[in-house]
């Protein structure tokens, strides 16, 4: 089987986010990208259908400026994954997503992939729609928040379930398709020294910014500005709530959550 | 200007879910007086969701009656909204933030060439053109405001992030919409089972998105249960003080703080805990905390973003009760 | 150097290290150290990963990591555990003499194994009678037919009840001062070779340490490094190539210490404002971070002399000696920053002092470090 990874540098979970001086945007200056987890455990599927399926492929697939982006494309090596693409991103708009669908859909004319796979989503933009809009441009079928995906090695298809609003859904899928996975239901591996090693000197496939726009045209437009990047303000003490009774309190602790804080679920 | 705001449908057990309704919200919100909001239906039986929507004021929906439909992705339903969307010439189509929700809009951005954006929280019109959206980033850390510009923009909003609305009944209208033949390959899986979402023990305490811990105010064992149950109607973990740990009320893996676990929901929420410094850096880095304590002067009202300052024995099992309500689980 | 950034290699082995330190070795280290347990999982662990053995070379399956390159890696396995990380790069103390001095032969036939499968292996140097005196050591090795016979016990020696294989420093005629210290290789396996039971200690709890025994041991002259006699010389080279990590091991703990103190000084509140507010709080933290800084500096100096080819007696005896010595008072102003708090096993930093102080000790006490570099010194002023 031929499997695509779509994967993304993401800041490392720890970082001290800041906003650019213009205020619109991430200040990247500084920040340490890496291999979302999201992504880690795509990989990790990736690897155990290649194990289970002789014969398969693995290749990841990351659209971003250099360097970070070859990092992350290294780090999947070093997990295993058999070559990789970087698609270069352009100065501006780079966080567009459908800028980063079509880049990716147009680099995977020369990936195959009967498989495609990707992350629920990245952790930095939480947009999670480029492996459907990448599913779209191909034409074929995608699921998201799959778990327990497996290849059914009579028919060739495949099988899986979606924890959903509905509950846990169970599918089956022909391929080809697209996949944008759970996080956390596998342990995804961890690189060894040797093959850390061994990655810094394997190729890394370039398709530079300039060659996407050329074949996109119109469609390579970012069609989103990003304004403003803000960070919540810094506590100040509570707010307290006023109230007659228990049943007011929790009246008004439930509004001001979804409304105001907007955490409820 | 007069928009025309496509909202798409989606239904569980045969009504439309409160993600599509709070959509709906949304939509009548941007389409002003002036606007318009048309419904969208896809699958079979949809008689009922059609009068669904009429009830929260949208007369006009178009539907697609197909029984593949039922239990199909969101690639399949796609053509069928594209269709609609030019049918009524939508500008917006706007969507639940449920999994088919972001679903959805990634297949628009590439399908009707829109701008799109997922978890919506505030969606207003820019002066400079197209819709202005703040979307909270990097697990609720930040917060990015952008701009979705050109006449095609598809967003799926976050759920519980708005109100539904509360529109007098009206008389809706279904139009049939043969629409485009769906290609093949994207009704070739098949959903083969559902399973309700079984009851389970509960998230794990570190990654949680919601927390709620109990301190030596609940007094024992016992009174430990009030944080329990309003935990369990949230779906969220349960943490403990270390006054609870250490009084062998709960096991010590409950416990929060420096020598705990150091968690950072989304929500965590305080009871009867005074805030002593060892427990409050193992949560004060959670997005919201809300605070229940009988004394306004405890510390731990210092961090959180809401206070409540009553007799927990009180508080709690309100709360636990109208968040039941809010969420349609039986009364516990 | 000194272009002191990091390549993107080696920032990704350091990735690596980090993430196994704080995912594999943190979560454990307190239990360990309160249990005195010998967590070989995560060492198996650790090897499956390549972080053993890190410093013998590619061809026999080994990383081939220069010294800089360990350095940046024992930084952070020792941010995990202190403990851990002696355990973890002994294999590397105790195959350095058979890098530095075996034939091809005995290298292939050695080295290999530890590379294709998990096994400990331990540096037998120290004894009872004396470990700073390496040239004055007792055990002996009588020459007979094709075997030598070792008797003698060595004392203070890492991992040895888990090592499959000893290096071991015994002379010929103890006449001959260090002129008659011989290494050989001896399998755990070999009769008369007797581990003692582990040694109660104060800190490294998560590491082992015991006497062994030998009593008519008898080894085969192919497993003899190099000629009889040269067995001293080998041993302080294998010192020169180990201790500038133990100065790594000893930043580490240094750079443990100082971020639970900063984190918690912002958090502890006195007299109206986070301690971190207080001045005198502030003189500390800043004092913390210079020594630490140049102790990874000395260190990282130390590492790229030796990689360069030269010895580096002196630089890595700097390296270790400052490095520790930082080490331990960082840890303890650490606890100063905690207060109370910091006196109590509950909290970490009171076992970073006691991981800090192992390292003015071991792989050649500080004294010794002194002596070495007071003695280059006044050679170049003499
Ligand atoms: C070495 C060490 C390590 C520690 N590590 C941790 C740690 O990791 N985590 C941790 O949590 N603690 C830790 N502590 C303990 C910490 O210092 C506090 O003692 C502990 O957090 C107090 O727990 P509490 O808030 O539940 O109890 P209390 O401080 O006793 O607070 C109880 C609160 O409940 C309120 N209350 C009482 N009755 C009611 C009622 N009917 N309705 C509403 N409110 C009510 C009171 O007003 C009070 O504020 C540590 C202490 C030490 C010495
Ligand atoms: C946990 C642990 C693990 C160890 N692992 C190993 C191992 O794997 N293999 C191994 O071979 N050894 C190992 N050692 C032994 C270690 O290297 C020795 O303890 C160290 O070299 C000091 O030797 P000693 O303990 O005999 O002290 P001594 O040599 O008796 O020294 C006692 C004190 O006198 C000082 N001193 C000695 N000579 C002089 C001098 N000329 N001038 C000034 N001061 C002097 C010393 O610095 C020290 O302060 C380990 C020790 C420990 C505690």
């Amino acid at each position: 089987m031929e499997i695509a990874v779509l994967i993304k540098p993401v800041p490392e979970a720890e970082t001290r986010l800041r906003a650019r001086t213009d205020g619109t945007q991430l200040d990247a200056e500084g920040v340490k990208f890496v291999l979302a987890g999201y992504d880690e455990s795509a990989i990790e599927q990736a690897l155990l259908l290649r194990e289970a399926t002789p014969g398969s492929k693995v290749r990841a697939l990351a659209f971003g400026p250099a360097p970070r982006t070859e990092e992350v494309l290294r780090a999947a090596l070093a997990l295993g994954v058999d070559e990789v693409t970087w698609v270069e991103s352009p100065a501006e708009g780079a966080d567009d997503p459908g800028v980063v669908a079509r880049a990716l859909a147009f680099a995977l004319a020369r990936v195959p992939h009967e498989l495609l796979l990707g992350g629920k989503q990245a952790g930095d933009d939480e947009e999670g729609l480029v492996t459907a809009a990448i599913a779209e441009s191909l034409g074929i079928a995608d699921f998201g928040s799959v778990v327990n995906l497996r290849v059914d090695s009579a028919s060739g298809s495949l099988t899986f379930q979606r924890a959903t609003e509905e509950g846990v859904e169970s599918w089956t899928a022909p391929l080809p398709c697209a996949i944008a996975l759970q996080q956390a239901w596998n342990d995804p591996r961890t690189a060894k020294l040797p093959n850390i090693l061994k990655s810094r000197k394997m190729p890394i496939a370039k398709i530079p910014w300039a060659e996407v726009s050329a074949a996109l045209g119109e469609a390579a437009r970012p069609r989103s500005v990003a304004e403003r990047f803000e960070l919540p303000p810094a506590r100040t003490g509570a707010k307290m709530i006023e109230y007659k009774s228990p049943e007011e309190a929790a009246e008004t602790i439930v509004r001001l959550l979804r409304e105001e804080a907007k955490v409820f679920p | 200007m007069t928009p025309s705001i496509l909202v798409v449908g989606e239904r569980l057990s045969g009504h439309l879910t409160s993600a599509t309704r709070e959509a709906v919200g949304v939509a009548l919100a941007l389409a002003g007086p002036e606007g318009s909001v048309v419904g969208f239906l896809a699958g079979s039986s949809l008689d009922r969701s059609v009068t669904e929507f009429g009830e929260l004021g949208v007369t006009r929906i178009r539907t697609r009656e197909d029984p593949r439909l039922d239990a199909a992705g969101a690639g399949a339903i796609a053509v069928s909204v594209v269709a609609s969307a030019e049918a009524v010439s939508a500008s917006v189509i706007v969507t639940g933030g449920t999994e088919f929700g972001r679903d959805l809009t990634g297949r628009l951005a590439v399908r009707w060439s829109a701008a799109v954006a997922n978890g919506v929280t505030e969606a207003t019109w820019a002066d400079a053109g197209g819709l202005r959206v703040l979307r909270p980033v990097y697990g609720g850390r930040a917060t990015e405001t952008r701009r979705l510009t050109g006449s095609r923009i598809a967003i799926a909003i976050r759920p519980h992030a708005f109100a539904e609305p509360t529109a007098g009944a009206a008389v809706a209208i279904a139009e049939p919409d043969a629409g485009p033949e769906i290609p093949d390959p994207l009704l070739a899986a098949r959903r083969t089972e559902v399973a309700a979402a079984g009851v389970s023990a509960g998230p794990a305490l570190s990654d949680a998105s919601i927390v709620v811990s109990g301190g030596r105010g609940v007094r024992d064992a016992n009174g430990f249960r009030l944080v329990e149950a309003l935990a369990d109607s949230l779906g969220a973990a349960v943490g403990a003080s270390r006054a609870v740990t250490d009084a062998g009320w709960r096991p010590s893996s409950f416990q929060v703080g420096q020598t705990g676990k150091a968690v950072s929901p989304q929500l965590y929420i305080a009871v009867g805990i005074s805030g002593a410094i060892q427990h409050i850096v193992g949560m004060v880095s959670s997005r919201v905390i809300v605070a229940v304590n009988n004394d306004s002067s405890a510390p731990i009202f210092r961090v959180a973003d809401y206070g409540i300052v009553g007799d927990l024995f009180q508080i709690v099992p309100a709360l636990t009760k109208e968040i039941r309500r809010v969420r349609g689980l039986p009364a516990g | 150097m000194p272009d002191f950034s990091l390549t993107p290699e080696q920032e990704s082995l350091r990735d690596l290290a980090r993430k196994f330190a704080r995912t594999e070795m943190a979560p454990h280290a307190a239990e360990c150290d309160k249990a005195g347990r010998f967590p070989e999982e995560i060492y198996r662990r650790g090897w499956e990963l390549g972080l053993m053995n890190l410093n013998v070379p590619t061809e026999y399956g080994g990383s081939g990591l220069s010294v800089m390159d360990q350095c940046l890696i024992v930084e952070e396995l020792a941010q995990g555990c202190g403990g851990m990380t002696t355990s973890i790069i002994a294999n590397c103390l105790a195959l350095e003499p058979i890098i530095l001095g075996g034939t091809a032969e005995q290298r292939a036939q050695w080295l290999t194994p530890f590379c294709a499968e998990y096994h400990l292996a331990s540096f037998c140097l120290t004894e009872p009678g004396g470990g700073s005196d390496a040239g004055a050591l007792k055990t002996r090795a009588r020459k007979e037919g094709d075997h030598y016979v070792l008797d003698g016990e060595k004392c203070f020696i890492t991992n040895a009840p888990h090592a499959s294989l000893y290096t071991v420093f015994a002379t010929i005629d103890p006449q001959l001062g260090h002129k008659g210290i011989t290494a050989f290789i001896v399998p755990r396996d070999t009769p008369g070779v007797a581990p003692g039971k582990d040694e109660d200690k104060m800190g490294h709890r998560a590491s082992s340490t015991s006497t062994v025994h030998f009593e008519g041991v008898r080894v085969p002259v192919a497993n003899r490094l190099g000629a009889e006699g040269e067995g001293f010389l080998m041993a302080m080279r294998t010192l020169d190539q180990t201790r500038t990590p133990i100065g790594a091991l000893a930043t580490g703990i240094g750079q443990a210490a100082l971020d639970h103190a900063a984190k918690y000084a912002l958090g502890r509140r006195s007299f109206g404002k986070p301690i971190a507010e207080h001045q005198a709080i502030q003189i500390k933290l800043a004092n913390m971070v210079q020594s630490i800084r140049a102790a990874r500096l000395l260190t990282w100096q130390a590492a790229v002399t030796i990689d360069r080819g030269e010895r580096g007696s002196l630089e890595s005896a700097i390296a270790k000696c400052y490095a520790s010595d930082a080490a331990m008072h960082v840890a303890d102003d650490a606890i100063q920053i905690f207060g109370g708090y910091g006196y109590m096993k509950e909290y970490p930093v009171e076992k970073l002092l006691r991981d800090a102080k192992l390292t003015q000790i071991y792989e050649g006490a500080n004294e010794i470090q002194r002596i070495v570099i007071s003695k280059e010194l006044l050679r170049a002023y003499a």
